[in-house]
């Protein structure tokens, strides 16, 4: 009886131990559960019933300062934010501006980012460290900084344009149209890729890589079908991040872009401050976060093939 | 020895890394449809040697023929061999399938042709039923068989094995060297293995190079390098070995200046007086599953024996008897006694 009476003496204090530290945990993971839910989620969700017309409540004072307002006529809302938004002779150019930016500098940093990191990978050695090391400069150079110069450097008495004329070329001038926005996201963007893609790379074991040469592969299709598999997630991370981040981007396509078309995060700006719609530009806020969502979702399709690839699930 | 008979022959073989010389002028010749193994412990270059047979390094000197043809200065995409790589290196993105039919899509073999093939080979390794599966999906066993089956899929002159064993479990290792040798002798093909673990090498091999220090110090049968081995090293390498210091007369060490090195299976203890025998107490005895290690003091030595009958207890007096000891001088075999 004794015996049986301590075994479940230990069993209980086993349970209570167990109890009290998941207690712990969920206590541990709660402040940014919280953080997420109070200052993320929940302006979301206000937001979003703002542009649908929900103009009560917390959207009550930016309802009265805000021009064109539009309150719910239906039980659940109004599209009419929306369809003013759509119909708004600025909002299309500047969603296809965007949306062009996005997959133009995307591309351009995921083939940079992989060249460099299977220059890395492949031949490794003095000029590819350094080379690495310089690729990362970006990422201590502010962006406004950055697109500063971008776009001293590329104007109309930039240096390019006076270093050309010394040979008699008129260098075009860059500043303030598309291709200069992608210069400057390409400049952002391209550090994080290239640590992305290369710790990626380097985690493809050599013997994987020396198998294929013995099978007589040539290094071209070591690429296409070993390395660039491999590294598929870590690409797709890349890839993904960059193009959000791009999509969203606001100081880059203010100092570099064109006045009109304008990429969507300044516009958002234009409408929220300059022209005062608040309701129009909460409307395309969430149609950048639909293409971003998008994205995200090639993300998570990303993860399950890798997972299901690896035998995880 | 004719070139048609040659599987591979290393010729002056040097190798330098970082400063240092690992492979130094190696010579090798290993007959077609033999299996040797290179055998020595971590760093005497045996690694490096087949990485060199195999094309991932180039030597400074000395030349790799492969069938009879200079391969030196190729790369290991066009060298005849296949490499089996000690973690197995399944690419984990593809089917067992198309795995082992990876090399013969780089040859642009046609599909029903790679079908065969594949379908063939995964059938000697006993591998049909998992030729959808992944390789996080099998098991280390299976993985094994799936890495050889795409080496013997490219029928490659040389087929080489580079520690191929050891990342399995005891039992499964005796399996798998077992299924290895089977398949080896059943194709002919020539073999080379890589492997720091003396019964692996003992147990499969023709022929057994031991390496010390880029250099080999002898290429024999195993049974030649079990019963004679031509240095010290070797001796001590293979096998258990009571090695004492002195010289060798009448069944006794005295002194002297060289070094006798008798085996453990070679030592006798019995309780009457046999000729060449002498007087020894019992002072340890040591259960190691199908025999007895017993450790026994006499008058000349401390020698360790193999018992496997009658063990003695310890504290039990009689008498060992030394049935043949190998006497090295300068780290050389001068005579067996």
């Amino acid at each position: 009886m004794t015996t049986t009476n301590t075994v479940a003496t230990k069993e209980g204090f086993a349970e209570i131990k167990t109890a009290k530290l998941s207690t712990l945990g969920f206590f541990m993971a709660l402040p940014p559960v919280l953080v997420i839910i109070v200052f993320v989620g929940l302006p979301i969700f206000v937001a979003f019933i703002f542009s649908i017309g929900y103009t009560g409540g917390p959207n009550r004072v930016i309802s009265i300062i805000g021009q064109d307002i539009f309150q719910k006529n239906k039980w659940w809302g109004t599209p009419d934010a929306y369809l003013t938004v759509f119909r708004d002779a600025r909002f299309l150019p500047d969603l296809a501006l965007t949306l062009v930016v996005t997959f133009l500098s995307t591309f351009v940093v995921l083939v940079m980012s992989l060249g460099m990191a299977l220059y890395q990978r492949i031949k490794g050695g003095k000029i590819a460290s350094i080379l690495s090391m310089l690729s990362l400069v970006p990422l201590f150079v502010p962006v406004v900084i950055a697109a500063y110069a971008i776009a001293q450097f590329y104007n109309g008495v930039g240096f390019m344009r006076t270093f050309m004329a010394q040979f008699g070329i008129e260098f075009p001038i860059i500043t303030a149209t598309r291709n200069a926005i992608v210069i400057g996201t390409i400049w952002t963007s391209l550090p994080f890729a290239i640590l992305m893609i290369t710790s990626g790379l380097q985690s493809v074991p050599n013997a994987l890589i020396e198998t294929a040469q013995d099978a007589g592969a040539s290094f071209m299709r070591i690429v296409r079908t070993i390395l660039i598999p491999l590294a598929f997630v870590p690409i797709v991370i890349a890839g993904t991040f960059t193009a959000i981040g791009i999509m969203g981007s606001f100081t880059v396509p203010l100092f570099l872009g064109p006045n009109q078309p304008t990429m969507l995060g300044v516009e958002i700006s234009n409408f929220f401050t300059a022209y005062n719609r608040p309701q129009q530009s909460i409307v395309m806020a969430f149609i950048i976060f639909a293409a971003a969502s998008g994205i995200a979702v090639l993300y998570i399709w990303a993860n399950i093939r890798s997972a299901k690839q690896s035998g995880r699930i | 020895m004719s070139n048609a008979t040659l599987g591979l022959e290393l010729v002056g073989l040097t190798k330098v890394l970082g400063g240092r010389v690992i492979i130094d002028n190696l010579n090798l010749t290993v007959e077609k449809g033999e299996m040797v193994s290179l055998l020595g412990p971590s760093g005497c270059g045996k690694t490096t040697t087949l990485r060199m047979i195999a094309g991932f390094l180039i030597p400074e000197k000395g030349t790799v023929n492969v069938a009879g043809k200079d391969v030196t200065n190729l790369g290991p995409e066009k060298r005849p061999s296949a490499m089996v790589f000690q973690n197995y290196a399944l690419w984990p993105h593809m089917t067992v399938f198309k795995n082992v039919a990876y090399p013969l899509k780089i040859r642009k073999m046609s599909k029903s042709e790679i079908e065969k093939r594949v379908h063939e080979v995964l059938t000697v390794v006993n591998l049909m039923h998992h030729k959808d599966s992944r390789p996080g999906q099998i098991s280390g066993g299976e993985q094994q068989r799936v890495a050889l089956a795409r080496a013997l899929v490219q029928e490659p002159d040389i087929l080489l094995l580079d520690e191929p064993l050891s990342n399995l479990d005891a039992k499964l290792r005796v399996k798998v060297r077992e299924d290895i040798r089977d398949l080896q002798r059943r194709l002919g093909i020539t073999t080379v293995i890589v492997t720091h673990d003396q019964d692996e090498a003992l147990s499969i091999s023709d022929r057994i190079a031991v390496m010390n220090e880029g250099r080999i110090e002898q290429f024999s049968t195993p049974q030649e390098l079990y019963d004679r081995p031509a240095t010290e090293y070797v001796a001590n390498f293979i096998g258990s070995l009571n090695r004492l210091e002195g010289g060798y007369s009448d069944g006794q060490v005295t002194s002297g200046n060289e070094v006798v090195g008798i085996r453990p299976e070679d030592v006798t203890f019995s309780k009457t007086q046999v000729p060449g025998s002498h007087a020894a107490t019992v002072e340890l005895v040591v259960p190691r599953g199908h025999f007895y290690e017993v450790y026994l003091k006499r008058a000349d030595a401390s020698l360790r024996a193999f018992i496997s009958i009658d063990v003695p207890k310890v504290g039990d007096t009689g008498f060992a008897k030394v049935n043949k000891a190998l006497v090295y001088k300068d780290g050389k075999l001068v005579r067996t006694a």
